[in-house]
């Protein structure tokens, strides 16, 4: 559109009839300007219509968009603002010299989201796979430090083969710069990859590096090394999408945060995500207007959790009918389901709501949990989005796989994560908060603000069974009936310490609130801690258990 | 055909499922013990009870099938 209006402009200014002006005083022939502009509107469409329109259709038949329509989804309208679109590779080898499209195979530039500037990179399948090459990557480069330094969102939409093969070692080089600068943004700028096609070998660390990974269903995929390689050397077999599918990754590996149906709903994923963020680490993620009564009570919570406490229920019950008009964005929803994470608001203001989920493994703390949780963490600390924790934990899972597996290390990274983080720090213990695990899931001793319990809290060292066992061997052992003596110590120190009562007598719960007030009073914590500023004692970095 | 495993480790405390009937995706279907809460094993899709791998009392080791459906 630009262009037609420049050329109209241009040719009320500059109209001659001719095809070339002859200077008379030089003697020099120069091309006339209309002719200029319309070389340049050629060539722009020679870029935007990138591998050709067989390879679109191409694109169009697997039922994904092209790189631009992709772009011109997700922005707001008339918002894009493309640059390097005239980049052609500069290889020489395998006759690649005759094969040049102007883009190389990727589309960047700025643009605007709900108003908001965020810089994107869209590759494009439709020229050479959108393999990368030197330039490709540069283009890459350019636009990631442009966000970098500018304090915007960067979106990467990948649909790419990976290395350019006939570049070699160039093609690495420029992954290698891509990957420094996703490191060099990570806390900086929100940084979301969207997976919308292949994304094999080396390519998978540029979104294993960013915050946020979007897959779409059937036609993403992500591996290291595909099922062909890895039928040749281990003789597994395996389709890609067994091997790097979007479920694959967001309920196996943990890789991919989300699974979208289609393009436009992972595009609309990434829109939504963005309302929950700052632009930068500077700032705090933007307020929402709250229509939603801040003092609304719910009688319903009063019994959301049973009183029997071998009875599992949806702890996602309880963050939605807390949360402003029960809008909860979990992330890594499919992804250890015994952890839930996600965004959600208080009286408009983002936060992030990390919970235990007594439906799935009795809400244990295991190896995958204990990663997901504490990457959120550090994601919603790194962005200033404060932290309400919902504590149901019977402890961490046990078992020889989670031992062997490290759970010691990875269980480490969830009190590495809560100790690190400056964010305001709300905990409400809505039943078991045993062991270990009551300290990990934002204990008042890891530095959080307040710390509520239900009445139905079980706060202790361990649960009543295991206690008496231990503390009442011997009696057990002498009594005449073991049996009914025991369940008569279990029932005594149930009453005892299974409550939160001992932890609100030491401080350590700072209330016991009613259930149907959770709303209120962590909206009114919230309040409270608006202009909390914090920070770690001084060093050069903390060094997470990885 | 599909089997319907032990999403952890623990004791089976109650089958509610004979071979032969007929149940629905999201059925519960046996409640499992772990972690000292009663954890129910809902089926994963639709189908009929083909054969019932495990009885009430049972230990079982997490993935452990304990129905197969058709």
């Amino acid at each position: 559109m630009i262009f037609i209006e420049n050329r109209t402009y241009a040719s009320q200014l500059f109209q001659c009839g001719h095809s070339f002006c002859n200077d008379l005083e030089t003697g020099v022939l120069f091309m006339e300007i209309e002719d200029k502009i319309r070389e340049l509107e050629r060539r722009s469409r020679e870029a935007e219509l990138g591998g050709g329109q067989d390879r679109i259709d191409q694109q169009h038949a697997k039922g994904k968009m092209t790189a631009r329509e992709r772009i011109y989804y997700l922005l707001d309208k008339d918002s894009f603002q493309e640059i390097d679109k005239f980049v052609v590779h500069r290889c020489y080898d395998f006759g690649m010299e005759k094969k040049k499209i102007p883009g190389d195979g990727v589309v960047t530039g700025y643009g605007r989201i709900h108003g908001r500037p965020v810089f994107l990179f869209s590759q494009d399948f439709t020229v050479f796979g959108g393999s990368l090459s030197g330039p490709f990557g540069e283009k890459v480069c350019k636009i990631m430090d442009l966000a970098r330094k500018n304090g915007a969102p960067m979106i990467g939409l990948n649909d790419s083969g990976g290395a350019r093969i006939q570049e070699g070692v160039r093609s690495l080089g420029s992954y290698g710069e891509i990957f420094k600068r996703n490191v060099w943004s990570s806390g900086v700028v929100p940084q979301i990859s969207v997976i919308m096609g292949p994304c094999a070998g080396g390519a998978v660390y540029s979104p294993a590096l960013t915050d946020l990974t979007i897959m779409v269903k059937k036609t993403s995929n992500m591996f290291i090394t595909g099922p062909q390689v890895i039928k040749a050397v281990t003789a597994e077999e395996v389709s890609a999408e067994e091997l790097g599918g979007a479920m694959t990754h967001n309920t196996k590996s943990g890789v991919a945060h989300f699974a979208e149906e289609s393009d436009p709903a992972a595009l609309d994923r990434v829109k939504e995500v963005l309302r929950y963020l700052p632009q930068n680490y500077r700032e705090t993620a933007p307020i929402a207007e709250c229509t939603d009564d801040p003092n609304r009570k719910d009688k319903s919570l009063n019994t959301a959790v049973p009183t029997n406490p071998r009875m599992p229920y949806d702890m996602k019950e309880i963050i939605r009918a807390v949360l402003d008009d029960g809008v909860f964005l979990e992330v890594h929803r499919h992804f250890a389901m015994n952890m839930v994470v996600g965004f959600g608001r208080l009286k408009g203001i983002s936060v992030g709501i990390i919970a235990n989920q007594p439906r799935f493994l009795a809400g244990c703390l295991d190896i995958n949990a204990s990663v997901k949780c504490a990457r959120f963490v550090r994601m919603c600390d790194s962005f200033n989005i404060p932290l309400i924790t919902f504590v149901d934990v019977p402890g961490y899972l046990p078992g020889v796989n989670q031992e062997y597996g490290g759970i010691i290390k990875h269980g480490a990274k969830v009190i590495f994560a809560y100790s690190e983080a400056t964010v305001p720090k709300i905990t409400v213990v809505t039943r078991k908060a045993y062991g270990g695990a009551y300290i990990a899931m934002s204990g008042k001793h890891l530095g959080a603000d307040i710390n509520y319990a239900f009445p139905t809290a079980e706060i202790a060292v361990m649960g009543p069974e295991g206690a008496a066992n231990i503390i009442f061997r011997k009696e057990i052992a002498d009594a005449d009936n073991a049996e009914e003596t025991r369940d008569k110590l279990v029932e005594n120190y149930r009453n005892n310490f299974a409550s939160p009562f001992r932890a609100a007598e030491l401080g350590y719960i700072d209330h016991i609130i009613l259930p149907e007030d959770t709303r209120p009073k962590l909206i009114g914590a919230l309040m409270m801690l608006q202009e909390k500023k914090d920070s770690i004692p001084g060093r050069r970095l903390g060094n997470i258990p990885l | 055909m599909a089997d319907i495993a032990a999403p952890m480790g623990g004791k089976v405390i109650d089958v509610k499922v004979n071979v032969g009937d007929a149940v629905n995706e999201g059925d519960e279907v046996l409640i499992l013990e772990a972690m000292k809460m009663e954890l129910p094993v809902v089926a994963n899709e639709s189908g009929t009870v083909k054969e019932v791998k495990c009885s009430k009392g049972d230990a079982v080791e997490a993935e452990a099938v304990l129905i197969v459906l058709e």
